[in-house]
């Protein structure tokens, strides 16, 4: 199946933008406090489609929420009834928009996983019932790392349309999926102009060659993978988690991170149990009944989320838990890097065989 | 302010002597203006010291970790950072004999954009109180300063009740319950904490605004009268919500009603609410 | 009509919220073992009446209330809490209300600042010979409280109010 390429200009994207939040839900960055967050927006003003990525949440929780209800009790003297919650409205169809690449990448690497020995079909329905629309940025952040992992950030098609604002004003559109297509083709107006993908081609291949180019953080993840893959019990752990303050954030903030606790709210005898996410650097994630715990100390800890990042996941379903999206590293309070410490543990892997 | 050769100085010094284990300070990131907190145990990684305006995390918190626990601790402390020190040395945390306190004349750092912080600009207790050896000249009228009510809480105050309610709903609803704040806290130490309760409670790990409430405000209140204001939790949270809101409006509570000095200068000093005065007002209960 | 609306009842902190007709507040009250809750038994054996709408529970001391104890009640059934301990010297544990009172401020300037109107964290000392006053304290509260119309913020799952 071929998709279509449409170019217009700003005036014509803001239209098409409109279009589709008059026919669907639409989710978009909106800034409080200084920093986007996705949520449902009615106008266009509400919210910025391009929003700087360095102050933007990932939209991770449109698909796996930050907190679920799971279930709902009442303890009677009969004995408990439970109710299932339906709050989420699944079945609607939505579209978001302003999304980065390495946003509907992490889709891509989150649908292993929720496709694994157990199918999450809350998960799957949101993911089906959602259209996604990226701008491709213009420049990389400090911190990104996208073009260093395993997918073509060029060619991505984990995102349903693809907006690129070349270089000669002009904005060029492209379905990537057939979903993609049908929104396009059910909400694109007159004024734009569709063009092979052929003519398309060289003003967005300009336009990624400039943003490849953006790039300060470069590195090999084949390398990472093989070298962590040895060094399960370097000393080099101990020394690079030294300065982490166990705080979670890169884990709340990470597109790709999908732990999770359960936990109740109960008051009488009635009770919520919710399901919301957690850290594996919190100290009591591996805690057991009995009081066990295989990770007490902190470097341990460190040591699973960057191994899982970079080796079990890959060894598990063949692809990076990282997207290279730097948004740990941008909200870590003592500016730990996660390409630095893995670059860094790596390469005294290196040295010892 | 820059103290980066003195810090170094004394590091090598301290480690030549055998008296420290490990050394706290901050290094440069690398690639930016930005630092990072290490922890050198090493002699030869002093070189990597630096002590400038953009040293801002508060070191105070990695007294609390693994990795200093029952060790020696060399520690850079600025004024604010000296305050959670002397809680913690107050509140049997730390042993005062296992430190070596580097304290600074602080001028002031600066936040990500390159302009001086909040706090700093009202700061009350610049220089470090606690401290083995201090460096920099005393800043003038340290000590005498006099207390500035947070100008953010007096412009809150002033709106009314609605709006307020309105604006501190968007705060809590925009939390995404990291616990970022609470970790980053130095004097955050609680093995466990009550708002991570496991067992089928109110507290929970729930994002939602009625438990982010909960949890903020609990956790506020167990600070209250203990917040030297170091920020450490704004710089943690990762929707940058304005977090010394609450924190400020409990200290400015209890500096005009209760006791003429902020948290941690004094030392052996508890907190506000480990004490009582006779004459404290009561003209609030019927 | 606008006159209808002007009657309605409504949160003083949400005024887009009406209260249902016949809306009775619902005001906890935690009282100290030694003066304020014998003061109540006082107001009871005393003939005395006092509104329905205040459900009491008993404490050693009102030391023993930790701040979340408020917000607790406030973020479930309660519209309001009325805190009450012995007379300030009078504590059975000598300094228990000393303590508790520096509490009591901090807790209610702070929940008056996020936005809950003042009058519903209220604080009443009443000694256990007090049984008039402890009836004109909940008369008082209740007649605050009513006033305020329903409480709606951070209400926890199961207690939102329609």
């Amino acid at each position: 199946m071929s998709f279509t390429t449409f170019v217009t200009d700003k005036a014509g994207l803001q239209k098409f933008y409109e279009a589709v939040m008059a026919s669907r839900e639409t989710y978009a960055p909106v800034e409080k406090f200084g920093k986007f967050d996705f949520k449902r927006v009615a106008r266009l003003s509400e919210c910025d489609p391009v929003s700087p990525i360095a102050k933007t949440l990932s939209i991770k929780p449109l698909f796996f929420p930050r907190t679920a209800k799971v279930m709902k009790y009442v303890a009677t003297s009969a004995g408990t009834d439970v109710s299932e919650v339906d709050e989420d409205p699944l079945a609607v169809k939505r579209v978001i928009l302003g999304a980065k690449h390495c946003d509907a990448r992490s889709l891509q690497v989150l649908d292993k996983v929720y496709n694994w020995d157990y199918i999450d079909t809350d998960y799957q329905k949101r993911r089906e019932n959602t259209v996604i629309i990226s701008t491709r940025c213009d420049k990389a952040d400090t911190h990104c790392f996208c073009t260093s992992l395993d997918y073509d950030v060029e060619n991505l098609d984990a995102l349903d349309v693809l907006v690129v604002n070349g270089a000669d004003g002009k904005t060029y559109l492209e379905a990537r999926t057939a979903k993609g297509e049908a929104l396009l083709g059910e909400t694109f107006t007159s004024d734009a102009v569709r063009v092979t993908k052929e003519e398309a081609a060289p003003e967005m291949k300009k336009q990624y060659d400039a943003f490849a180019a953006s790039f300060r953080l470069k590195m090999d993840y084949k390398e990472v993978n093989a070298k962590l893959a040895k060094i399960f019990d370097t000393p080099e752990f101990e020394n690079v988690s030294g300065n982490c303050v166990s705080c979670n954030t890169c884990a709340f903030v990470c597109p790709t991170c999908h732990c999770f606790k359960i936990s109740d709210e109960k008051v009488k005898d009635t009770g919520v149990r919710y399901k919301s996410y957690d850290s594996c650097n919190n100290g009591y994630f591996t805690l057991m009944a009995g009081g066990h715990n295989p990770r007490p100390v902190k470097y341990r800890r460190w040591r699973q989320r960057a191994m899982h990042k970079f080796v079990y996941y890959k060894e598990r379903f063949g692809e990076n838990l990282c997207v290279g999206c730097g948004k740990c590293t941008i909200s870590c309070p003592v500016n730990i890097s996660i390409f630095e410490v893995v670059s860094q543990v790596s390469a005294a892997a290196g040295n010892r065989q | 302010m820059n103290y980066t050769k003195q810090i170094q100085d004394i590091a090598a010094k301290l480690f030549a002597e055998g008296k420290i284990d490990v050394f706290v300070g901050y290094r440069m990131n690398g690639f930016d203006e930005n630092q990072v907190p290490v922890l050198i145990t090493d002699p030869q990684d002093v070189s990597k010291l630096v002590f400038t305006d953009k040293s801002v995390f508060n070191l105070v918190n990695y007294l609390k970790t693994d990795h200093t626990r029952r060790k020696r601790v060399g520690i850079v402390v600025k004024g604010c950072d000296s305050r959670s020190l002397n809680l913690m040395l107050t509140e049997s945390q730390v042993k005062r004999e296992n430190l070596y306190v580097v304290g600074i004349c602080c001028e002031g750092v600066v936040d990500d954009a390159g302009e001086k912080m909040q706090n700093c600009t009202d700061c009350m207790v610049p220089d470090a109180v606690v401290s083995d050896e201090m460096l920099g000249t005393a800043v003038s009228g340290s000590g005498t300063l006099t207390y500035k009510k947070n100008a953010d809480i007096v412009a809150l105050a002033e709106k009314p009740l609605t709006e307020r309610a309105a604006y501190f709903e968007e705060v809590f609803e925009n939390c995404i319950r990291c616990n970022a704040c609470r970790h980053s806290c130095p004097l955050c130490y609680c093995a466990k904490c009550c708002i991570d309760q496991e067992t089928a409670t109110l507290y929970n790990g729930a994002n939602t605004t009625s438990a982010a409430f909960h949890a903020l405000m609990t956790w506020s209140l167990h600070l209250a009268g203990r917040c030297v204001d170091c920020r450490n939790c704004e710089k943690a949270c990762p929707s940058h919500l304005p977090l010394h809101l609450l924190h400020k409006q409990n200290e400015s509570v209890i500096y005009e009603n209760f006791q003429e000095h902020l948290a941690g200068v004094i030392p052996e000093d508890r907190g506000a609410f480990y004490k009582y005065s006779l004459k404290d007002p009561d003209d609030f209960i019927m | 009509m606008e006159a209808e609306v002007k009657d309605q009842l409504v949160s003083i902190e949400k005024p887009e919220l009406i209260a249902p007709p016949n809306w009775e507040p619902v005001i906890m009250g935690i009282l100290c073992n030694w003066c304020s809750y014998a003061g109540s038994d006082l107001t009871g054996t005393s003939r005395i009446q006092y509104p329905p709408n205040i459900r009491i529970i008993r404490v050693p001391c009102s030391s023993r209330v930790d701040p979340w104890f408020l917000i607790k009640s406030l973020q479930t059934t309660a519209d309001g809490v009325l805190v009450s301990g012995c007379h300030p010297g009078d504590c059975h544990y000598i300094s228990g209300n000393y303590f508790a009172r520096r509490r009591f401020l901090v807790t209610k300037k702070l929940l008056n600042f996020v936005g809950f109107h003042e009058n519903r964290i209220q604080f009443s000392w009443v000694s256990a010979a007090e049984g008039p006053k402890f009836a004109k304290v909940v008369n008082k509260v209740t007649e605050d409280i009513k006033k305020l119309g329903p409480l709606h913020l951070y209400k926890k799952e199961n207690f939102e109010k329609k």
